[in-house]
């Protein structure tokens, strides 16, 4: 039979349902009103059966190809780093009134926490950053700084879901499985979204941050460590040998070929037959990724991988480099885990946390983005620098520096693939406790990636609970163009 | 333009309107026309004419000329619940020009209506009385075929269409693939060797039939049929969010279940213990325990908003209510009309009202909140704990009267005004001195007997049975209004309980809850609606659930959904016909499950056929059996079941197998909220598995579990390289295949042909071929010769019978 127009041997409606997307999960990346055979037509636009990560075409002008995310996790001061606010020093220890929300509740005052650091001014630009970032400061004119996001929630648990999925509400697909979803892989060796922990401990909220919510679990981020076993499931059982595996699998190939034999309309069948070669190939990738001994000792020490305290966060700034190189899409390198200090949450003391957190941090990334500029990388990498939220003006409890989360402004910024350098937009007020020029909402900062790496925000979209789900909701989102190259 | 507007526009407008409207217009060209201008208008506003602003937004009238304070424009540009412009919040100058143009009554030039391309054509009521979901369960006969009548209405219905596409069934596929197909769909485990062989032997005529009435009757039904059902609640056992804590007494739902499914309780009474078990039959603990189905859904106990949190639940419970028992989306109403289905906005929050007496989970972070957690506890069972907690009372009375007479003796040491003060309410603070007064004896004897009657306090109520389930309902609660494009904050028109306007759009009369009333009342009656035989959706979509896990697709393939995005039925006719038959057999399942078990259809082969293949390629018609690839709790319970490890125990508390560290890693406590349990434990069927929001047993998530934070009609199915590894390096099927090879060493002694066999027969439940044994045994001499042990050699040859794709897929 003629089966050049259908995939694997079946129709395309028929993909749909075996590849179980059934209807809750028409793929599409369509509008309103066509009717479902067409946009069945478009979703299954020749996806092997099976393969959900199968590499499309960007629907258009795609200015990057991979996104490093450098993941703030709970929440950096802003005012402390990049937004200079030279009238919040003198203010330090005095009640001043400011409208904030954060852990604590609404107040309407408290003790201003003038600024920790001094501010100097970083590359051609000239911007203004603070101390806690000398190298990074250096590549001020590679950065655009945008200083007025806000978000929706103060607190950790639903501000990690905005700031992953774009949405409070937990179910979602992270922004990294938007991007899988959108783009497929272009290395089927390797996850297509990798996440790289924090040494103590993954976030709160766990896998639900780089969950695929209602898409395939093949979208969901898959943790990869710098360090020692990298994927799970990835190294050999106690008693399995390399040699005795690939005598194992070729005998499971031999029985799997005899059941394949009567049943070869089924392309599920032939695409498990696969996934027993790619899973013994990914053995070997992964590890070979992670093998930093073709690295030379300048790029080691660009990453600050020479030093202790920053070897670890350099490490993982070197593999997301490699992972690039290798086709991953999405790589989340989360700074910070598990809970209190060990995450920028600064609640008691602004320096011993930011320092520490900004110290171990600030090499490797001035480092990966310098590394990935010489090597012509940086053109189709993006680069997004962030936390969940900022940090407010004043003190949370009586004593101490600490700062309490603040989603009414807060500053991100991105770099590399089609983003311009040395630009600042937007700004919040004098006192760092409120974005009010040119506000940006986290879905703007969602609409920018997916519209740098060539796909529409407003048009990419996932057909699930009766809903053409997208990453940025309903109303229409534009991206930050002041920031676009 | 907007300067020809003023100029032809102020002609009869009052001069301090004229003003207002002079310092409006630039602010509102410089900020608003850019989104609610001539060519843009999101959500349908537009404000560049007097016509336009007439005619309002999607959401109705933008200003309120009455009480301009409450108009949207004005709480807008205020950022008071709605937030514009989005960009920033404009500067005191401007939003006071506006809120002044808005008090003078909002003037604007005169100008055309804007026509709203943007929006889309609203569906049409008329079309709900078309639409063929909304029309009652037709009386349909039963199609005549070509050649020999079928006995099985089915086969008639599913001939019919296929004949006139020129098309016949498969024939019927053998035995050994149908024991193995009809074990699978009503229990999700393999038959055992054993059970393959007896039916392989009987060749009684009703031998199939016999084995369909023993499958329907084991315990194991209500477990595989329990679990679909669990798919579309959203079921589990912890909220998400930051701490994903637990659902206590979450596993009594998931029992009441599994118990509804064994005992074939009628269909509709399942759907109105779920809805208002708490009103139908409050004596009645699985009516209680059934009302977990409210709590089930993921809950922040930490929300940036209350309030939105508040509906964000009540979402959850329209969309799971909707869709489980309707197959509406009405969800997508929250915000704005239906896109496609006739559904307006304001029939979501007339579905909503039925709810509103249901408190939220928890009003503070305590997960055994008083709201979610009922006392189910058997009568006779509470009639013994009253008679002991009354005993335990007078216990801490004659407690209290000796603590009392102890405390009287040091007070007489006391001053005064203590004496005195401690004969009233004051009493409390003069103990509180006492220490002062009383000799260590007394001190001593004091805090002992103190001491003890704490004791009993705190001692647990005796055999008092909690579950997962809504309590203290408020009986009369809030007015329910529609909410501006679903913003809490901006409260629209007041809405009483209502049915959707496209099944006819009653607005019940519900009396006041009397003085005794424990809930509003509301819920029972939307119960007795959705489970009315009249009721033209539930019946189907209960019938359409039924044949989707045996056929492999629902008759409608979108099983949640039976609107116009969802999929056509495929065999309208026998979907009704089905419905009524339902309806005819009391509401109960087995009899459905049993004809279409009984099915020619059901029994055919799955082969393929080139001539069907050609003019029916994805089988819509069902001239095959569609092939399937086991569900992630049938991988893992198969596995199980094949290593000999399975633990058959049911109900109770979930069980929490253990997870490799490097899964646990991704928490941000690794193993926190998962407390492993001991191997016998753990080897429970996937069912009894702990369902964590934010952790799942990687052999169930690597299959395809359903998410659980919305309803899962449809399970996925991926065929993912993860897969792979978890079966080939994965903990969890080295385990178990150590486990088999140390049953086959057990079973079959020294005999290693036939261990290999017997490796076969399990996992396969087929008589192996000459051939295969051969290569089996060939492999492990070739690993024997490598050098590994006789006992490795045959784990690792278990480990490939567990990862092979026989064993995974059925035809």
């Amino acid at each position: 039979m003629d089966t050049s127009r259908q995939f694997c041997g079946r129709t395309r409606r028929d993909f749909l349902w075996n590849t179980g997307a059934g209807f809750p999960a028409v793929a599409l990346s369509g509008m309103l009103g066509s009717d479902f055979l067409a946009r069945a037509t478009r979703a299954a636009d020749g996806t092997p059966l099976g393969n959900p990560l199968a590499p499309k075409k960007p629907q258009g002008d795609a200015k990057a190809k991979a996104v490093i995310f450098l993941f703030m996790y709970g929440g950096p001061s802003h005012m402390d780093t990049f937004d200079y606010k030279p009238k919040l020093y003198p203010l330090d220890g005095k009640t001043i009134p400011v409208k904030t929300f954060g852990r604590g509740g609404h107040k309407d005052g408290g003790r201003a926490v003038g600024p920790k650091w001094q501010f100097k001014p970083g590359g051609q630009c000239g911007k203004m950053i603070s101390d806690l970032f000398p190298n990074l400061r250096e590549r001020a004119d590679d950065i655009a700084f945008i200083h007025s996001f806000h978000a929706e929630s103060p607190i950790h648990g639903s501000a990690m879901l905005m700031m992953n999925s774009g949405r409070l509400l937990s179910g979602h697909p992270a922004l990294g499985s938007w991007v899988n979803y959108g783009l497929g892989t272009l290395n089927e060796n390797l996850p297509g979204f990798v996440v790289m922990l924090d040494k103590t401990g993954g976030p709160i909220s766990g896998a639900k941050n780089w969950s695929s919510g209602y898409m395939p679990a093949a979208y969901q981020g898959t943790i990869l460590r710098a360090n020692g076993p990298t994927i799970n499931d990835l190294t050999l059982h106690e008693g399995m040998t390399p040699a005795n595996q690939r005598r194992l699998l070729d005998r499971l190939a031999e029985k799997n070929h005899e059941h394949l034999a009567t049943r070869t309309d089924n392309s599920e069948l032939a695409a498990r037959l696969s996934s027993f070669e790619l899973a013994y190939r990914m053995q070997a990738t992964a590890p070979e990724v992670a093998d930093f001994g073709k690295e030379d000792a300048r790029t080691l020490a660009m990453y600050g991988i020479d030093k202790p305290r920053t070897e670890d966060f350099g490490r993982k700034c070197l593999l997301a480099r490699r992972l690039v190189e290798r086709g991953v899409r999405f790589i989340q390198i989360y700074s910070g885990g598990a809970h209190n200090d060990d995450n920028w949450d600064a609640h008691t003391d602004m320096v011993a946390n930011h320092g520490k957190h900004a110290g171990n941090t600030d090499l490797p990334i001035a480092g990966l983005l310098a590394d990935l500029k010489q090597r012509g990388m940086l053109d189709s990498t993006l680069i997004v620098w962030g936390g969940e939220f900022g940090r407010q003006p004043t003190a949370e409890y009586g004593q101490g520096s600490g700062r309490d989360h603040n989603a009414y402004g807060f500053t991100m910024w991105m770099a590399g693939g089609g983003i311009k350098g040395g630009v600042s937009v937007g700004a919040t007020d004098e006192l760092g406790a409120a974005a009010v020029e040119d506000r940006f909402h986290v879905k703007n900062l969602h609409a920018t990636v997916l519209d740098r790496l060539g796909l529409d925000p407003n048009n990419l979209s996932y057909f699930f609970g009766g809903l053409d789900q997208k990453l940025v909701g309903v109303e229409p989102v534009e991206p930050i163009k002041k920031i676009m190259a | 333009m907007i300067a020809l507007f003023i100029l032809l526009g102020v002609g009869s407008l009052p001069a301090d309107a004229i003003a207002a409207q002079q310092q409006a217009l630039p602010v509102l060209e410089k900020h608003c026309f850019k989104c609610h201008g001539e060519t843009k208008f999101r959500g349908g506003l537009s404000l560049v004419s007097k016509q336009a602003l007439a005619k309002g937004g999607e959401t109705g009238p933008a200003v309120n000329l009455k009480n301009p304070e409450q108009s949207i424009l004005w709480k807008a540009i205020e950022y008071d619940g709605l937030e514009m412009p989005p960009a920033g919040k404009l500067p005191e100058k401007e939003r006071g020009i506006l809120r002044a143009w808005i008090s003078a009554g909002a003037p604007l030039p005169e100008g055309k209506a804007i026509a709203k391309t943007e929006e889309h054509k609203k569906p049409s009521l008329e079309d709900a009385k078309t639409y063929w979901a909304y029309q009652p369960v037709k009386l349909v006969q039963v199609p005549q075929v070509a050649g020999k009548q079928p006995g099985n209405p089915v086969d008639a219905f599913l001939l019919a269409k296929l004949q006139a596409a020129g098309l016949g069934m498969n024939p019927r596929a053998d035995k050994r693939a149908l024991i193995r197909r009809v074990s699978y769909d009503l229990t999700g485990l393999p038959p055992t060797p054993e059970e393959v062989q007896t039916f392989l032997a009987d060749s009684a005529p009703d031998a199939y039939e016999k084995l369909v009435d023993r499958l329907l009757a084991s315990p194991a039904y209500g477990e595989r049929w329990g679990r679909h059902w669990l798919d579309v609640v959203r079921f589990a056992e912890t909220n998400g969010y930051e701490r994903d804590g637990p659902k206590p007494n979450a596993y009594r739902y998931r029992d009441y279940v599994i118990r509804s499914f064994n005992a074939d309780k009628p269909f509709d009474r399942f759907v109105k213990e779920q809805i208002a078990g708490d009103e139908i039959d409050p004596d009645d603990p699985d009516s209680l325990m059934a009302t977990g189905f409210y709590r089930l859904g993921t809950w922040d106990d930490e929300p940036a908003d209350r309030l939105q949190a508040t509906f964000d639940e009540f979402d959850d419970i329209v969309a799971t209510t909707s869709q489980a028992f309707l197959g509406m989306t009405m969800n997508c109403a929250r915000c704005h009309d239906h896109k496609i289905d006739p559904v307006p906005q304001t029939d979501y929050y007339r579905m909503l009202a039925f709810f509103r007496d249901i408190p939220r989970f928890s009003n503070d972070r305590n997960v055994m909140s008083s709201t979610s957690q009922r006392d189910v506890t058997p009568k006779e069972k509470r009639a013994a704990y009253e008679k002991e907690l009354e005993e335990r009372e007078r216990q801490k009375e004659g407690l209290t009267k000796k603590i009392e007479a102890l405390e009287d003796v040091i007070i007489k040491r006391m001053p005064a005004e203590d004496q005195r003060a401690s004969e009233g309410l004051d009493r409390p603070q003069v103990v509180a001195k006492l220490k002062n007064f009383w000799t260590e004896e007394e001190g001593k004897a004091v805090r002992a007997l103190r001491q003890e009657r704490d004791k009993i306090t705190r001692m647990p109520t005796p055999s008092q049975e909690l579950a997962l389930a809504v309590n203290r309902c408020d009986p009369r609660p809030p007015v329910t209004h529609l909410l501006v494009r679903g913003n809490p904050h901006a409260q629209g028109q007041v809405v009483k309980p209502g049915f959707p306007v496209a099944l006819g759009g009653a607005e019940p009369a519900i009396s006041d809850a009397g003085p005794q009333d424990r809930s509003a009342g509301r819920r029972k009656v939307l119960a007795n609606w959705l489970a009315s035989p009249d009721n033209p959706l539930t019946a189907r979509v209960w019938v359409n659930r039924l044949w989707q896990h045996h056929m492999g697709r629902g008759i409608v393939a979108s099983t949640n959904d039976f609107g116009k995005f969802g999929t056509p039925p495929t065999h309208p006719e026998l979907l009704d016909w089905l419905a009524g038959e339902l309806v005819r057999n009391g509401w109960k399942s087995k009899p459905l499950h049993k004809l279409i078990l009984l099915s020619d259809a059901y029994m055919m082969s799955s082969a393929a056929n080139a001539q069907a293949l050609a003019k029916d390629p994805n089988n819509q018609l069902y001239w095959r059996y569609p092939m399937r690839r086991l569900e992630a709790e049938e991988v893992r319970d198969s596995i199980l079941m094949v290593s000999g490890k399975l633990n058959r125990e049911m109900y109770g508390p979930s069980v929490y197998p253990p997870i490799p560290k490097e899964v646990l890693a991704g928490q941000s406590v690794p193993g926190s909220g998962w407390p492993v349990s001991p191997p016998e434990l753990a080897n429970r069927r996937s069912v009894y598995v702990h369902v964590k929001r934010s952790l799942q047993l990687p052999v169930l998530a690597q299959h395809d579990q359903a998410d659980t934070d919305t309803s899962c009609p449809v399970r996925y199915v991926t065929t993912v390289p993860s897969q792979a590894l978890g079966m080939i390096n994965g903990q969890f099927n080295n385990e178990q295949a150590g486990f088999l090879a140390k049953r086959l060493e057990k079973e079959l002694p020294g005999n290693l042909p036939g261990q290999v066999k017997r490796a076969l027969w399990l996992t396969t439940q087929r008589e192996p071929t000459e051939a295969e044994v051969a290569g089996d045994l060939a492999y492990l001499a070739d690993l024997n010769r490598r050098g590994l042990s006789a006992g490795e050699a045959l784990r690792q040859l278990c480990l490939v019978d567990l990862a092979a794709s026989e064993f995974i897929y059925l035809d």
